[in-house]
């Protein structure tokens, strides 16, 4: 049942908003689709969750989680460019399964937002940071046994999350795929988009195995 | 003093959409234009003098900044003005420039008020229907947010009271974060496991257990509703018919100024400015009573003399 209303609104849904763009809002039509594929996109992930196997134990653990990665902006304050948010939505999904992945990703964008401010880009990053983290679920055991391939991963992901943010913005501004300005927004956020990957791969190295460790015990210790 | 933010979630939610879509995607200018002026009269009444005056700072460079930007990006358009390096500047990437900012500060004006009138627990009040168990993990998640920075207010307390990491370096800075982060992920684990097992023992599991919601379905809300509603059918209708279509490329066409378009363009001027007349009736309102209450003041006073 789940699967069908997911593919349902995969099938169904997103056509719909893009036929529906076309016809309505001419000129604009693609930033439309853009902003549709984003927000539909998201909503199978969170039948699939809400439908799941989770008791409250995974529930309030996996909430912690996405506490800890949004306050994590906050503790590293002092260093500016280096922030623990997809390290976080890795390690979740690694030891907790995609779907809790996809809903720390998600919901870490969403609930920052809600301090940061909110915008047309809460959307985009929701989908990526929640793409990031189903990702990782999916690798779960692969990336567990390899740290060259979870630093990989963590590169990986810092660049794809600033690439894709990009994408949007110029779909946003320009209404069609502008080449030049996409390369002049990539060159210019490319200082970031390396600190990103830097720090993505740093906090995996510093806390994977910590915080694995600290996630075992309690999953000994109180049996989840 | 936010008479809008007390109407029902539901129908600020479907207020909001209606305005941020038409806002985003609709490409002509008096719709653009309508949208900002809405969105500058709603914040306006939101916010305070500061925050007006550090608004106006962040806003009309951004304005300035991205209407620039755009001709030398995009070379589309038939009057060309003059060249620069060899590509041509065309009067249409301007005026499209120019547009382009005014769509975005809009829509950044009117996400603003969005974030100021829909809290979280309005959201919350929403979604918690549709999605239970997302939406408890949000609310546990926002709930944990507060005590995650008093609790590392203490740990750093405790960190330095031990003399650890008191030099400024950044490796320093940075090693210091970590292990308040690590503690701090220590603790909350636990924590959460505790918090699970209350909840469990106050019957979170029960299949008919029920949650606290302090919102109802008024009057005002079915009006304000139904006037949403048929406004924006208006505005989709005038779109879809192509009466106010507009373009840019490669040419700027004329603004269609039939009586159709012209009612058009009303009823979206009258969708934008509904927030900002709900507050100013709000504050005559206010204004009326307090002038009331002083006069009965002055009253009692002279009748004691």
């Amino acid at each position: 049942m789940k699967k069908i209303l997911s593919y349902l609104i995969f099938l169904v849904c997103i056509p719909l908003a893009i036929a529906l763009g076309m016809a309505v809002f001419g000129d604009r039509q693609y930033a439309f689709a853009a902003a549709a594929v984003a927000v539909l996109s998201c909503i199978p992930f969170f039948i699939s969750f809400e439908k799941g196997e989770n008791n409250t134990t995974r529930l309030v653990i996996i909430a912690v989680m996405v506490a800890l990665s949004a306050i994590g902006r906050l503790v590293f304050y002092y260093v500016p460019g280096f922030k623990p948010v997809t390290a976080m939505v890795v390690i979740t999904a690694i030891y907790f399964g995609a779907e809790a992945g996809f809903m720390t990703g998600a919901l870490t964008a969403l609930i920052s937002n809600f301090f940061f401010g909110q915008g047309m880009w809460t959307p985009f990053q929701m989908l990526a940071w929640g793409l990031i983290g189903f990702a990782a679920g999916l690798l779960a055991k692969k990336l567990i046994s390899s740290k060259v391939l979870l630093c990989t991963y963590g590169a990986v992901s810092g660049i794809a999350y600033s690439l894709i943010l990009d994408l949007f913005g110029v779909i946003w501004a320009d209404t069609y795929f502008n080449l030049s300005r996409y390369i002049a927004m990539v060159v210019s956020s490319a200082p970031f988009t390396i600190l990103y990957a830097v720090s993505n791969v740093i906090f995996l190295l510093v806390l994977q195995k910590p915080l694995g460790k600290k996630i075992e015990r309690v999953k000994d210790k109180y049996g989840i | 003093m936010k008479a809008f933010s007390s109407m029902h979630p539901f129908v600020l939610m479907i207020y909001f959409l209606s305005v941020l879509i038409t806002a985003m995607f609709i490409n002509n200018p008096i719709i653009q234009f309508s949208a900002l002026f809405g969105g500058i009269a709603f914040c306006g009444m939101l916010t305070t003098a500061k925050q007006k005056l550090s608004d106006i700072a962040f806003y009309i460079p951004l304005l300035i900044l991205i209407s620039i930007t755009n001709p030398l990006f995009s070379h589309n358009g038939e009057t060309p003005l003059f060249f620069m390096n060899g590509n041509a500047v065309t009067l249409e990437a301007i005026v499209y420039g120019v547009f382009i900012a005014v769509m975005v500060i809009g829509v950044m004006l009117w996400c603003k008020c969005y974030s100021l009138i829909m809290t979280s627990d309005k959201f919350l009040y929403l979604f918690g229907r549709v999605l239970p168990k997302p939406a408890i993990v949000m609310s546990t998640a926002l709930r944990y947010i507060p005590m995650l920075k008093r609790q590392s207010a203490k740990v750093k307390k405790a960190q330095k009271a031990m003399g650890f990491y008191t030099s400024e370096s950044y490796f320093d800075r940075l090693r210091f974060s970590l292990r308040v982060y690590s503690v701090l992920i220590g603790w909350s684990m636990e924590n959460a496991v505790e918090t699970a097992k209350a909840m469990n023992a106050r019957g979170f599991k029960l299949k008919n257990h029920t949650s606290y919601s302090n919102y109802k379905f008024k009057t005002v809300d079915f009006l304000l509703l139904a006037l949403n509603i048929a406004l924006i059918i208006f505005v989709f209708w005038g779109v879809g018919s192509g009466a106010v279509a507009f373009s840019y490329y490669p040419q700027i066409t004329h603004i269609d100024t039939s009586a159709f378009s012209l009612a058009v363009y009303s009823a979206y001027l009258i969708l934008v400015f509904i927030p900002f007349f709900i507050e100013i009736q709000e504050r005559i309102k206010w204004n009326c009573y307090r002038s009331k209450i002083s006069a009965l003041h002055t009253q009692r006073m002279k009748k004691e003399q």
